[in-house]
Formats: C-alpha cells, structure tokens, sequence
C-alpha cells in the first residue's frame, strides 16, 4: 500500500505543470489577392410550369381557392370555368384522357394572360371601387387612390403593385420604369374618364397597371 | 394577314419557347411550300373489316359483320347478301375505276374513292390504345408509358410550319414533341376542344379596351427589350418582346371570333355537328378548314371517336365509322372548293395532306359479349396528291386477319408494312429525312407519284 502511495507521489512530481503560453493579440490574415465573385445570372431565365403561375395568381390576389378563382373572375366575359381551360393551361383533362403536356407553349401563355387579367379588374372592383375596405383587407390595391396622381403620388402606390408582382421595390429597378407605367397609367385614365363602365378612369387605369405587371418579363420569367 | 412572325409570338413560345434553341436541322420549307396537313385519329381502334379490309365470309376465324350483330338500319353503303341461313352480311363495294374494295362503315368517302391511297396489314405488334396510338403516330412504341419520339405532326411542323402563326394545333390528337433538337415553336398547341382557342385568345371589353392592351403590350414590349440589354442571357427576353408585340394582333383582331364553336358552324355547315359520334370532330374537322384558310396553321390533329366496341356496342361500329368517314369526306370537298391561300388558281385540297390511322384493329372473332377485342393489325388512309391514290397497299392473310408479307421488297426481307414504313414513306414525300425523326421504317417508294 505505501509503495502505491510512494510511486503516484512519484509521478505527479514526474508530469509537473507544462510552461504556460503567453496570450497574444490575434493577427490579421494576410492578404493574398483580391478575388473577383462572378454574380451574374448562369443559366438563362425561363418559365414554369403551369402549376406555379396558378398558385402565384391564387397567393396575389388573396390566397384563394381554385374555385375562388373561377367565382371571382367569372361574368362580363372576364373568364369562365377552369374546366374550359384545363388543356389550354396544359394539365391533364381526364375527361378526355388528354394527358398533362411537358412543353408550354403559347396558348397557355394567353390563357395566363387572360386569367391575369380578369383577377386585377375584380381586385380593383373590390379594393378600390365604391366604399373600399380598409387599406390593411385590401388584397393587391393597398392604398388611396387619388384623382390624376402627380408623379411622387404615383410613384408610391406604384411601388406597392411593383413589391407584390415583381418582387422588389421599383427604386431597385430600370431608371424609366417608373415613368413608362406613369404614361400607360396616364393614357389608361384618360381614354377611360368619361366613360360610363363598371371601375372610374382612375379605377381603370390602376387595373391595367396591375395588368401590364402580371405579365411583366420579370414576373413571368424565373 | 398573319404571319409566323406575327404571331408565334403572338403568345409566347410558352415557357420553352421563351428559352428557345435554334433548330439544327436544315429545313425543308423551300421544298414543300404552301402545304398544309391534316392528321386525324380515329380514336378506340376501328374493325377494319367494315371498311379497308372487307370481309363478308366465314373463313378460319373471321367472323363477319352481320345483321345478327350490326345495325344496319343508318347504313347508306350497306346492300345485304346471305351469310348464314337467316343472318345476312353485306356486299362488298367493288368499284371498277380503282383497285380498291370497301366495306359498308366508308359511307360517303367512297364518292372520294380514286383519290384515297389504303394502307392494309399495317403490323402494329400491340393491343393496348395507348400503346397503339404512339406507334401510330410516333413509329416507335411507348417507353416507361411515355412516347419516346416525336408525332409526325411535330416533325412536319418543325420542317414547314416554323413560320406559321400556330405551325402546329393538336385536338385531342396525340401529339408528342420529343427532344432538345427540335424549334420550340413546334410545340404542339394541345387542346380538348377546338373552341378553347377561341375562348384563350378572348379579352372583355368590360373594362379595358382593345387600344388600352396595345398600350400594355407595348410597354411590356419595351420592358423586354431593356431588360434584354442588361442580360447575360438575352434570348429568352428577346423572344419575350417579339411574343409582346404580336400579343396585339392575335387578341384584338378577328381570329379569335372565327373560331368560336358558332362562328365555325356558320362558317362550314355541311358538317353533322350533331352527329352522335363525331360531333365534336366535326367542329375540330370546321377548324382545321378555317385554320387553314387563313394560313395561320402548318399542320392540324384531331381525334374522331367511338370506336372501342367491345360489347353490344359493335352494333353501332359500321355506323361510326359511316359518321368518321362523313367527316372527312365533307373536309375534303371543302378544300376541293377553298382557294388556296399564298396560290393563285390553286384550291386546298392539291396542297393538303391527310393521314387517317387508328390504335389497331378489332378481332375478326365476335366476342362472347357481341363485340370486337384488339387486335395487333391496322389500316391507314391517305388522301394526299404526293401518294398513289386508288390503291392499296399491304395485305393480310385470308383465315386470321393478321399482317401478311407486303410484297414491297423491303431492305430487310419479306415482311408487313409497318407504322414506321409509313410515317417515313409521308415525311419523305415533302422531303423531310425520315431519319431526322424516325428510328425504324422504310420508304415505301410505290406509294409516292
């Protein structure tokens, strides 16, 4: 027992403490070279699938339903049933076996087209037209029309339409954007304010806005 | 006018053609202008007996049509003949002009007679419609259930019908487009109905108004043109800008009004659009007329139906086809009657090309349940000035119905004529190379004047 006792003494005395290492201020890595980080784009834009241009135009304009859809576009020769679109859209049509097709084409784009139209004239129905809900229920138009908007007053309300097609705030994007939309806005309103229509010319001019921006480039390619 | 530039665009190329390639092939417009298809399916596999093959006696296992097991009250072409002691079959037409012999079901395109070109023993090594119906349009069997080349449709359209508003519209016809090589505008427009392009290319006049779209269009032109110059990747953008500046065009003008389901039936009436078989193929047959009227069309595929009669229902096989032949034989004297569009004292009908198949053939037996299964042999029908017309070509054998050697002198020995040897035998006929878009088949050059 005390020869144990003897040999562990004997060797913690052995393994004394290591020779502490003085701390130091750490050091900048060395610059070797500047690398240059390519962000471009590296495969061209393209479009989806017809599926997801379906479910954009559901989550825009209020996180509908399909049949949502077709009862809100319904009337006034806006749209009719999805059932008579099915092929034009591409999915299958299993009442007459017709099978989903791999490559869109140009049918589904104007069907896209005319489906996009017809879901910003019943927003601008719903959001801007008579007694509007409040700005935070609004859906797409989430903000107050003013009679023959100045530039500034366009700007604003153009930029919520731009956030919620395209994606990013118009300041963000081509200097003339903005003063291109302002001309359609304008010309729309004026060809439309004496007219006697469901929307005023204001009304109307801010639905072509929403429109022309469903199919944008920079909203239809991905 | 339309022209293909006016419109491919019209709508967009659609996704893929909004990332279009280049086609690689050389075309061969310059050798085949101004020709128009039609490509019809006679949908469910049609008992050749009643019509291209006739048979009207008891040998091996033919059983023929008979009044026991055919209504032949709505029959024009029917004249009856003993078969059995009180079942009567009927005669066989036999004209003298031409080599051809028909069955009761070719109805009025027998008057068309010395312009059809038959195909019979097409070998067609299947059973199953949808099987069939791709080795039919494609010369090549499904692959995973999926079709594993192009349909002549698509491969004409991309030879000849690049340029054209629409080179290619498929109603309920099994179109395919197959492959990285071919030009994006071939794409096939699929549709259920001939009256859901009309109903895609309709604006409300509610709201906007046909100046405020051209407004839209052109600012979206202008985008796509800005945002081309920024790219990294112009193309895609460029074809969306060309796309915007025909959009005008396509919605605004009267194209969409000529093809509402009404505007087609005033415009053709002498189609049975009641018919109770092929009502709907009527107004797709009205369509393909009016498309290619207006020469915003290179080919058109459409399906005519009701002919899987595996039951009680085989009674009313001879009449369908009666109905299906009706169909296409007033489409051919429409174009006998409608000028050509691009040449001058030339009518439709010498530049339009027809292709009739089906999925195959019904079994010579009579089932249990009164009518026909599926059997593995087919016949084709051309009516196109490139063929031999009067004629038919290939055969089966007398006792079972089945594909017989052709007697063409096949590279690769006595052998039936397949799906294959005829698509290739049509693509060559307007120059196209049938290896650009066939694995298998061989030209039959007989056919072709």
């Amino acid at each position: 027992m005390k020869l144990a006792v003897y040999l562990s003494f004997g060797l913690l005395a052995a393994c004394g403490a290591a020779p502490g290492i003085a701390p130091t201020a750490p050091q900048p890595l060395p610059v070797a070279k500047t690398i240059a980080i390519d962000t471009t784009p590296k495969e061209r834009r393209r479009m989806m699938p017809p599926e997801v241009y379906l479910r954009a135009y559901m989550v825009w304009f209020g996180g509908l339903a399909p049949l949502d859809v077709q009862a809100r576009a319904k009337g006034k020769a806006l749209f009719d049933a999805w059932d008579d679109y099915l092929s034009a859209l591409g999915l299958p049509d299993y009442r007459v076996d017709l099978p989903r097709q791999m490559q869109t084409n140009t049918l589904m784009l104007a069907t896209l087209g005319r489906l996009g139209e017809a879901l910003c004239m019943r927003a601008a129905e719903r959001d801007l037209h008579g007694k509007p809900p409040a700005i935070a229920d609004r859906v797409i138009f989430a903000f107050e029309v003013v009679p023959t908007p100045s530039a500034d007053e366009f700007r604003d309300r153009f930029d919520v339409l731009h956030r919620t097609f395209v994606g990013y705030p118009v300041a963000l994007g081509p200097a003339d954007r903005l003063a291109k939309f302002y001309a359609l806005y304008q010309a729309v309103a004026a060809r439309h304010k004496a007219a006697k229509q469901p929307l005023t010319g204001d009304e109307t001019a801010w639905a072509a806005v929403c429109s022309a921006l469903v199919q944008h480039p920079e909203t239809e390619l991905y | 006018m339309f022209t293909r530039r006016s419109m491919l665009q019209l709508l967009g190329g659609g996704a893929a053609s909004l990332a279009l390639r280049r086609p690689v092939w050389a075309a061969a417009k310059d050798a085949a202008p101004g020709e128009f298809f039609i490509f019809i399916h006679a949908s469910g596999g049609w008992d050749v007996t009643l019509w291209a093959d006739p048979r009207n006696e008891r040998k091996g296992i033919v059983d023929p049509a008979g009044t026991d097991n055919t209504d032949i009250a709505p029959l024009t072409h029917w004249k009856s003949t003993r078969l059995d002691n009180d079942v009567d079959t009927f005669e066989i037409l036999a004209p003298k002009n031409v080599s051809l012999r028909f069955g009761p079901g070719i109805g009025d395109l027998f008057d068309f007679r010395e312009r059809l070109t038959v195909i019979n023993g097409l070998a067609m090594n299947t059973v199953s419609h949808p099987d069939g119906t791709a080795f039919s349009a494609t010369g090549r069997h499904l692959a995973g259930g999926r079709p594993p080349a192009s349909s002549v449709d698509v491969a004409v359209a991309n030879e000849l019908g690049t340029d054209q508003l629409l080179p290619a519209v498929a109603v309920q016809y099994p179109s395919s487009f197959i492959g990285d090589r071919l030009d994006r505008r071939a794409v096939p427009l699929r549709v259920a109905s001939a009256a859901t392009i009309a109903k895609s290319l309709t604006r409300s006049d509610a709201y906007l108004a046909a100046d405020d779209r051209t407004a839209i269009t052109a600012l979206l032109t202008d985008e796509a043109a800005a945002l081309a110059e920024q790219s990294a990747y112009p193309e895609t953008y460029l074809r969306a800008e060309s796309q915007e500046t025909a959009l005008p065009k396509l919605i605004s003008g009267d194209l969409e009004k000529a093809f509402t389901q009404k505007a087609l039936q005033d415009a053709y009436p002498k189609f049975d659009y009641k018919a109770k078989s092929q009502g709907q193929g009527a107004l797709s047959a009205a369509f393909a007329l009016e498309a290619i009227k207006r020469n915003v069309v290179r080919c058109v595929g459409f399906a005519l139906g009701g002919l899987d009669t595996h039951n009680q229902n085989y009674k009313q096989q001879a009449h369908t086809q009666q109905e299906l032949f009706g169909v296409i034989a007033r489409l051919v004297e429409e174009l006998d009657r409608t000028p050509h569009p691009d040449k001058r004292s030339a009518k439709l009908a010498d530049h339009t090309h027809i292709l009739v198949f089906s999925d195959f053939c019904r079994t010579p037996q009579i089932n249990l349940s009164g009518g026909r299964d599926h059997y593995p042999n087919n016949s084709a029908l051309v009516i196109s000035p490139k063929f031999v017309a009067g004629r038919s070509f290939g055969k089966t054998d007398v006792e079972q119905l089945l594909p017989a050697d052709a007697g063409l002198g096949f590279s690769d020995g006595p052998r039936p004529i397949a799906p294959p040897d005829l698509l290739a035998t049509f693509v060559s006929a307007f120059d196209i190379d049938p290896r650009k878009y066939l694995r298998d088949g061989e030209v039959v050059k007989a056919m072709l004047r």
